[in-house]
């Protein structure tokens, strides 16, 4: 893991205490709510429905231990005893006062942890594949050049006042578990016939009330211009994405109206002006950051294998957790645990302080001191011996962390919807919940097999609804919540938007309606084999559409 | 307090290019294309944000002054183009960010090459005159302005001096 220097603890200390200043000149009025916002957001402060926000920042969604437990100890002391891990690998705490703020970032501080840019037009927490540095797919792990990004990123002065926000993901596998289609720039970190390290560029993917999916601009850059070519694709925008209306200010805009091909055009012609610049990485510098993450030292633990096949024979219930919830580690002793935070009839994404803390013990002990959060708001212990997984298992049960659901129905997506945010229109949490809830039987959810729903409570997407295999969204019809269903959306390598599937349904008959378009999956697959993405990519929609609105599915 | 001029050195008095009322005293970068071709120097001229910077290239040594204008504090294109002004231009003049100039934006303006500030906000007129900058003296990247490299990585600076 990446751990900090001299220069980055004074950095986030000054940033901790002209922060503190920021806040005392709002809370004496010096400063207008107006004047504030654009600040606050800066450090991940958001005015919500009944409550300050607080959005931490987790780089690329690696966290050590020590770490968890400080966000367990914030989570107790400046709110009510639980967070909520975000779609972008993050923390939110719902119930801060603005006045705490600045202690919290102080004890955040003292584990290496900032707010910086978890909002505002600037570029956000840079993501990745959240099995980087486990996965036997990886070309080389993508957190390294996450971790280059993240610095030169911070409050960059060209860059903080931007049309809009900006996302950057980066993966480095054929398998894209970081939806770097679906992001503003997306890296797909990749080795050229030569074995040089470098990128396939994507721009302009986005969700929101336009989703798009991002359009290669780069086959190959070398690893060191990435600083060089990324100042280029932000500088065109911050230069040429609109402004005038907030719905159209991402760069997925401009590179539509402006044409892919024009736009590369003219970020190229910038890039020639800065490629040979001091923005160009030198080799050493690259190979110091990625010292950090050099794989932990992992014992030779080949018993696993036996005694893993023993318990999964006596303990049926423990051999659903590992089929779901154990992936092959490139160690072949060794698997990366997804622990669920999608309890059946929970509340996707949040986690108390007790199970923080307990998470952060299991990590100490069985995953060499790292845990990892993922987009879909589950977290992981990537580096596990298979001879622990009995053990460690039996403890994350005693914590109700232990369902076995990771890609199953009921792994759900949700925004924080109408019960938190101030954008949304309908409730998101309660439709999970209840959906949650109706397929939480495990030997069914095993029958359906890999199925993503994701829930937003708003057209700005943040439950990530158009990349759902099923996807919600809440909209409000006449002062009532109406529920809108996609079906066929897709966020990995071969990423789709979902297509409505037809009028929406009222909050009460969500529920069946999944039912109905599950059963009509069920029915018509081909065989266990064949998921429902790939079903519903063989025959369409309209069979759904039939088993759904029967003979009014023309009207619709 | 009124509208201020204010630099590294503290507040400007008597600012020739100073808004006085309705007066500017600045032009529109076709005025001063216009004046420059016909024999005009120590041009002061104000550029919108989305003009383009490099029209200005041919007649740098005509200039006595560019403002920027931030026609609002979320409107962040005049940081693109003070850089390139700098970077890209090789404009050595003085550069003056103009409109909505809000305190905690003041240490990124001086790092893209922005010399002074007119600002008219209050608070923010108060701690410049108290020469009370909120700005960090460490950097994760370069930026037009000049600042040391440190013994860390290539991106990394520190504020000279």
């Amino acid at each position: 893991m990446y751990r900090y220097d001299e220069f980055d603890r004074d950095f986030v200390s000054a940033r901790v205490a002209q922060f503190r200043d920021q806040v005392e000149r709002r809370l004496t009025g010096e400063i207008s709510e107006d004047a504030f916002k654009p600040l606050r957001l800066m450090n991940g402060v958001y005015l919500q429905l009944h409550a300050y926000m607080l959005r931490v920042a987790i780089p690329y969604g690696t966290l050590s231990s020590r770490q968890m437990k400080m966000l367990a100890h914030v989570a107790r002391k400046y709110d009510r005893g639980y967070g909520h891990f975000t779609t972008r690998q993050n923390i939110q705490y719902n119930w801060p006062k603005l006045a705490d703020i600045p202690d919290i970032l102080e004890d955040l501080a003292s584990v290496e942890m900032h707010a910086i840019q978890t909002s505002g037009n600037c570029i956000r927490n840079v993501t990745a594949d959240h099995f980087a540095g486990a996965a036997a797919d990886e070309v080389a792990d993508p957190r390294p050049y996450a971790e280059i990004l993240r610095q030169w990123s911070s409050l960059h002065p060209e860059f903080s006042f931007l049309p809009r926000k900006f996302k950057i993901a980066v993966t480095a596998a054929e398998n894209d578990r970081a939806a770097i289609q679906v992001h503003d720039i997306g890296l797909q970190l990749k080795r050229n016939e030569e074995g040089e390290i470098g990128f396939a560029v994507h721009i302009g993917g986005g969700q929101g009330r336009t989703p798009m999916i991002a359009k290669k601009i780069k086959d190959f850059l070398p690893e060191a211009h990435l600083l060089s070519y990324i100042t280029a694709i932000m500088r065109v925008y911050n230069l040429h994405g609109r402004r005038d209306n907030k719905y159209k200010a991402r760069i997925k805009i401009l590179v539509h109206e402006t044409g892919t091909e024009e736009l590369a055009a003219q970020i190229e012609a910038e890039w020639a002006h800065l490629r040979e610049s001091e923005l160009r990485l030198p080799d050493a510098d690259i190979a110091r950051i990625t010292e950090y993450f050099a794989a932990p030292e992992l014992a030779v633990r080949a018993e696993g294998w036996t005694e893993l096949a023993a318990w999964k024979k006596s303990d049926p219930g423990f051999a659903s957790w590992v089929a779901r919830n154990v992936r092959p580690h490139r160690h072949p002793d060794y698997g990366m645990v997804t622990i669920s935070l999608k309890p059946i009839g929970g509340i996707p994404g949040d986690a108390s302080a007790d199970q923080m803390e307990a998470i952060a013990d299991l990590a100490e002990q069985y995953s060499s001191d790292e845990i990892r959060v993922t987009h879909e708001q589950n977290l992981v212990l990537p580096h596990v011996a298979l001879a622990d997984l009995e053990p460690l298992y039996r403890a994350l049960q005693a914590e109700g962390l232990a369902t076995a659901n990771s890609g199953l129905v009921t792994d759900i997506i949700a925004c924080p919807g109408l019960d938190y945010c101030a954008l949304a229109n309908a409730r998101s949490i309660p439709v999970a919940q209840e959906i949650s809830e109706r397929f939480g039987d495990q030997a069914r959810q095993e029958e359906i097999g890999d199925l993503k729903i994701k829930i937003s409570g708003c057209i700005n997407a943040c439950g990530h609804h158009h990349v759902g295999h099923i996807g919600i969204l809440g909209v409000e019809k006449k002062g009532a919540e109406l529920y809108q269903i996609t079906l066929g959306g897709s966020a990995d390598e071969n990423t789709s938007i979902g297509e409505i599937v037809g009028r929406g349904f009222e909050p009460e008959k969500v529920t069946d309606a999944i039912e109905t378009i599950v059963s009509t999956y069920l029915s018509g697959r081909s065989g266990t084999d064949e998921a429902f993405i790939d079903y519903y990519r063989r025959v369409g929609a309209a069979p759904f559409k039939e088993a759904l609105y029967g003979d009014k599915a023309e009207a619709a | 307090m009124s509208t201020i001029v204010w630099n590294r050195e503290g507040v400007v008095e008597d600012d020739r290019w100073a808004s006085n009322g309705e007066e500017s005293a600045f032009v529109s970068v076709d005025e001063a294309m216009e004046l420059a071709a016909t024999g005009g120097s120590d041009i002061g001229v104000l550029v919108e944000p989305a003009d383009d910077v490099s029209r200005l290239e041919a007649i740098l040594d005509r200039l006595a002054i560019v403002a920027l204008d931030f026609p609002a504090f979320n409107d962040g294109r005049a940081f693109s183009q003070a850089t390139l002004l700098r970077d890209r231009l090789g404009y050595e003049g003085e550069i003056r960010a103009v409109g909505a100039v809000l305190l905690d934006q003041v240490p990124f303006m001086l790092r893209v090459g922005i010399d002074s500030v007119e600002t008219g906000h209050e608070p923010t007129a108060r701690r410049l005159t108290e020469m009370r900058l909120p700005g960090i003296d460490l950097y994760y990247q370069p930026s037009a302005k000049p600042a040391e490299p440190t013994n860390t990585y290539s991106w990394r600076r520190r504020a000279a001096g």
